[in-house]
């Protein structure tokens, strides 16, 4: 028999071929996973160098609902906004039952980073959580809407963040309460993560 | 619309009509940094493969909801064995071995759970005709498909939709490559019967 040269085998096939549309949250289930996976494996590593304990972060507003929006100042850009709101579908909740790593995912909450930057050539997003690495966290321009984002991995409580437009314009949010704590000197913007 | 490409590694400035899962030179390279810990490279190994991976899961379990947990958890599954992965192996069968195990008893769970369900097709079957012959042709395909033994739908899947080489799928299956061609002939065999005597007989 010559099955790949048969034409019904050859049009059965191509029937099964085209590859079905990715839902990009379901897909960000895995990095949260494996995000879960490393943190865990920090703490341990913190706990026996140090004899440390990773406070409960009981103690920080929850972030349901919270958004918060800002007017840019950047002189030669359309007017930007800014939003943070957790993602739709957060996979701490619904995690599927099989996957092994369902506890660990409930120390993680979904959050997605959005900002209105039309212009922009390349946002990204910087911040404690990727060690302020303009590389690590590069959001993605949705091309119908302008909007750039991304969908972050966070362990609940407090974080500080600031957005980078095509690596030179550095911005935070001032609509969000503004960071004392300025790493590298720059302002950032505070970001409160609910306990699940 | 282009698709969300969350993490830039590579080539930054990397261009939209990229190929689907980059170069074989390219992939090497980030299978070799994520087996280091590079999470970022992780993550492009995930866009390069999750939507292949979610085809042949869909094909295999007939169910999106069941295809995507599937999926995920072959990733963080690799993830895991990343690195015990030896870099001589090439990737992509070693990727599709844990995958086919996941979806095996994925689908030997579903099979104990609902022996008479046909994959929630019958609603919309009941409900709309209007079926053209390209609409039709597909669902022909996807119960011909579904009716076959797991093991002969997975080998065919592997053989003719996801092109694996039969040495690539007997790494992937742990069966042995002239079992693996039996497999696909009789795949075949009763697929081209189905199809050829169904579909005729629902044009007429």
């Amino acid at each position: 028999m010559h099955d790949e040269t048969d034409e019904t085998i050859i049009r059965i096939a191509a029937a099964l071929r085209p590859l079905p549309e990715v839902d990009a949250a379901q897909k960000a289930r895995v990095l949260v996973a494996v995000a879960a996976d490393r943190e865990r494996a920090r703490e341990r590593r913190i706990r026996v160098a140090r004899g440390w304990r990773i406070a409960g972060a009981g103690t920080f507003v929850a972030a349901a609902g919270l958004a918060a929006a800002v007017w840019l100042r950047a002189p030669e850009r359309a007017a930007q906004v800014a939003t943070i709101a957790p993602a739709a579908a957060s996979p701490t909740v619904s995690a599927a039952p099989s996957l092994a790593v369902d506890a660990r995912l409930a120390t993680y909450k979904s959050v997605q980073v959005v900002l209105r930057a039309p212009a922009a050539r390349r946002v990204s997003v910087v911040g404690d959580f990727n060690s302020w690495d303009t590389d690590a966290d590069a959001m993605s321009r949705d091309p119908a809407t302008g909007l750039w984002s991304r969908t972050l991995a966070l362990r609940p409580g407090r974080h500080v963040y600031a957005f980078v437009v095509d690596d030179s314009v550095w911005m935070r949010d001032p609509r969000s309460p503004a960071a004392e704590d300025k790493d590298f000197g720059r302002p950032g913007s505070v970001l409160l993560v609910g306990q699940p | 619309m282009s698709k969300p490409h969350p993490l830039q590694l590579i080539k930054p400035a990397a261009p939209a009509d990229r190929p689907e899962s980059g170069s074989a030179a390219e992939r090497s390279l980030l299978v070799a940094a994520a087996r280091r810990g590079d999470v970022r490279a992780f993550a492009e190994l995930v866009d390069a493969y999750y939507a292949r991976c979610l085809r042949f899961a869909m094909h295999m379990l007939a169910n999106r909801s069941d295809a995507e947990e599937a999926v995920q958890d072959t990733f963080v599954r690799v993830y895991r064995a990343l690195p015990g992965y030896e870099e001589r192996e090439s990737f992509e069968p070693w990727l599709f071995r844990i995958l086919a195990n996941r979806c095996r008893s994925a689908g030997a769970r579903e099979r104990r759970r609902s022996e008479f369900v046909e994959f929630g097709e019958v609603p919309e079957r009941a409900s709309e005709r209007r079926h053209d012959d390209a609409i039709a042709w597909r669902e022909e395909i996807t119960r011909a498909l579904a009716a076959l033994p797991p093991e002969q739908r997975e080998a065919f899947l592997m053989r003719h939709v996801e092109d694996l080489t039969y040495d690539d799928m007997a790494i992937a299956t742990g069966a042995g490559i002239s079992a693996l061609k039996m497999r696909v002939k009789r795949a075949c065999d009763a697929l081209r019967l189905r199809l050829t005597e169904d579909f005729g007989a629902r044009r007429d």
